[in-house]
């Protein structure tokens, strides 16, 4: 197994031309040996260039990358010893699965006695063994998925990277599959890479996360860690469903005390005190602005939590999901909705009017220039 | 859904219309038959029916069997050989047009397409034959196998290339990934996923190279070499009152390409077919 480092890593289409494009800019990244390790961000935000590039499947523009502790840029994606799985499986459809298994290792000349060796060793890691003669067109989705699965096991590569390998099956396939390839983690103990744009599959499967946008890696972390100290804005807003909720407005300081203050005219905007944690922090940013963040389960319909504030609201939405409810919030202020998550006790109504409560100890401060966690 | 009701008058029309066209088209190949079977005698008494099988006249096959036999097999030659050598060139050419963007990717395909509009044989006749001559290729039979590759290309190029840009990319990344090279991405990916498309390009060049005429009427001199088309013209000429064996010639000649379609008919029918739907 290997680890993968990644520096100042760069991917320019059509560079110096007019309509030249930097779909990754400059990135540093450094996965251990056998971590698994997700890129995660919306759709062009250069996770599945970045992968390609780790594949070979595309030139890199800049910067090197290493696999193990070789430097790979100009070496061809079978001498980089690692095996992908795509997105809509990429099987040969006129192949059998055992021979869509066997492909990669019929190319690399192993022996008869090897090949089957590691294909049935690969069919029954993944109940694929009744299978072995079908084709591809006689599979389910879930089906093809694990034996594309399969054709990367059996090659037993360095690195295992995933191109978004979920997207193209049902919601209960899905699930089943994202805890299949978490069992394989935890049993080949590989290094691998996964791409996806859906943030549950990389807080349920990630080691360690890696948040991209534009090109660029936001923040590296454990989910835990991602979710409760999001370095910037848009870490915040993106892991987290629903996301986190922000307000913009202004602090100010008087008679040794910090508030906070919703922007707007509005006569019932949100005001309150800053958390003693923060208050250093907020002073040495030099800033007055700041953006408030605070999670939707962080809002309480009871003043349970010890640094609780209260304010109040109007339901514009309730959502019901069963175990809780999302209520979409109308402040006073009525510059933008919040979101809180609360349990399904109590039945809401649209319109009705509701008093709730934020607990402070799980606030957020931003730079709303920067849009960075003021630290 | 309610059922429509068709009359028994307008079914009557239909199908007598259907048999008419079938009938107007299988006349010829049905009289080809009759008359291989006939002298000239039996062919002017009774020019449209069957003899009795007792009057058959057996020989008029075997006497044209030994004429035709060295003009098919020089058309099966020249056609297997041309074929076999334009699907290889349209194979690569497909799979580097609609794989790869390189500089001048699309004049070259366009250029390629436009030779579909030159003028055909009988235009270029001259031009044709004096480049022939100056590479001593006149009266050899390597003159129909290089002209009959060159004509076969621009429609298959045509119909791969479209075919090929509508495999999914992910294919061919698979096969570099398991390291397959170009050579290992067309073997096993595009010959077996576009099969009937190549299907349909070998059968229509090979029918085209079957059927030329012109060309190796102008080529060739020496009667050991002509293929089936030029030698049914001789021998329409020097047996033009021998009906009988005429036929019987024509007909031999026509079984290699009914045997050719009957068994690849399916294989054509679905390779036409398929660009018609994107699956």
């Amino acid at each position: 197994m290997s680890k993968v480092t990644l520096t100042q890593l760069d991917k320019t289409y059509s560079p110096g031309k007019q309509d030249a494009f930097r779909a990754v800019k400059g990135i540093d990244l450094k996965i251990k040996d056998g971590e698994f390790m997700v890129l995660v961000g919306p759709s062009g935000c250069g996770k599945s260039t970045t992968l390609r590039m780790i594949a070979g499947l595309e030139d890199i523009t800049g910067g090197s990358l290493e696999i193990g502790d070789r430097v790979v840029n100009n070496v061809i994606p079978k001498n980089r010893n690692i095996a992908m799985v795509f997105q809509n499986y990429a099987l040969y459809p006129h192949m059998t699965v055992y021979n869509n298994m066997a492909f990669g290792l019929k190319l690399m000349k192993y022996s008869k006695e090897e090949i089957h060796k590691r294909v049935s060793n690969a069919a029954g890691i993944l109940g694929l063994e009744t299978m072995l003669d079908r084709k591809p067109k006689a599979l389910s989705g879930g089906q093809r998925q694990r034996v594309a699965l399969g054709r990367a096991i059996v090659r037993q590569p360095e690195v295992f990277l995933f191109d978004e390998p979920l997207s193209n099956l049902d919601a209960k396939m899905r699930v089943q599959t994202r805890a299949e390839i978490t069992r394989l983690h935890a049993k080949l103990k590989s290094t691998m890479i996964y791409v996806t744009h859906d943030q549950v599959e990389a807080m349920t499967m990630g080691d360690r996360i890696c948040v991209m946008k534009d090109g660029e890696i936001m923040q590296v972390d454990d989910p835990i860690n991602l979710y409760n100290n999001p370095q910037n804005m848009f870490v915040a807003g993106f892991i987290g469903s629903p996301p986190m909720n922000f307000v913009h407005g202004t602090v100010s300081e008087k008679e040794g005390n910090m508030t906070f203050t919703e922007n707007g005219s509005a006569p019932n905007a949100l005001q309150f005190g800053v958390p003693a944690s923060w208050v250093d922090r907020i002073k040495n940013s030099g800033r007055s602005d700041v953006v408030f963040g605070i999670r939707p389960e962080c809002i309480q319909t009871t003043s349970e939590a010890p640094n609780s504030i209260p304010f109040d609201a109007k339901i514009d939405l309730a959502e019901t999901m069963g175990a809780e409810t999302y209520l979409y919030l109308e402040t006073d202020g009525a510059q933008h909705t919040m979101i809180a998550r609360v349990d399904t006790k109590h039945r809401y109504s649209i319109n009705e009017s509701t008093r709730l409560y934020l607990n402070m100890d799980e606030a957020h401060f931003f730079d709303p220039e920067t849009e960075s966690l003021i630290q | 859904m309610a059922k429509v009701e068709s009359s028994p008058v307008g079914n009557i029309i239909k199908h007598g219309f259907v048999w008419f066209i079938l009938g107007f088209a299988f006349l010829p190949l049905y009289l080809m038959i009759v008359i291989s079977f006939k002298t000239n005698e039996q062919f002017q008494k009774n020019p449209w029916f069957f003899d009795p099988i007792k009057d058959w006249q057996w020989q008029n096959w075997s006497s044209a069997w030994e004429i035709v036999s060295t003009y098919i097999s020089n058309s099966v030659f020249v056609s297997v050989l041309s074929t076999s050598i334009t699907i290889c060139i349209v194979l690569s050419a497909a799979y580097v047009i609609a794989r790869y963007r390189f500089p001048g990717r699309n004049i070259i395909f366009y250029l390629i397409l436009g030779t579909m509009f030159l003028p055909g044989t009988a235009a270029s006749l001259v031009t044709t034959f004096n480049l022939y001559d100056n590479l001593n290729l006149v009266n050899s039979i390597y003159s129909l196998v290089i002209a009959g590759t060159i004509s076969g290309q621009v429609m298959g190029i045509f119909l791969l290339k479209n075919f090929i840009e509508d495999i999914p990319k992910e294919l061919f990344e698979s096969v570099q990934i398991d390291g397959g090279g170009h050579f290992a991405q067309i073997r096993h990916i595009v010959i077996p996923m576009s099969r009937s498309v190549i299907g349909v390009a070998v059968i229509m060049d090979f029918l085209s190279t079957w059927n030329n005429t012109i060309f190796p009427l102008i080529m060739l001199r020496d009667p050991e070499l002509y293929t089936i088309p030029v030698g049914l013209l001789y021998l329409e000429g020097e047996y033009v009152k021998q009906w009988g064996e005429m036929m019987a010639g024509f007909a031999i000649g026509s079984i290699p390409l009914l045997l050719l379609f009957l068994f690849s008919m399916k294989l054509f029918v679905k390779g036409l077919g398929a660009g018609a739907v994107k699956g």
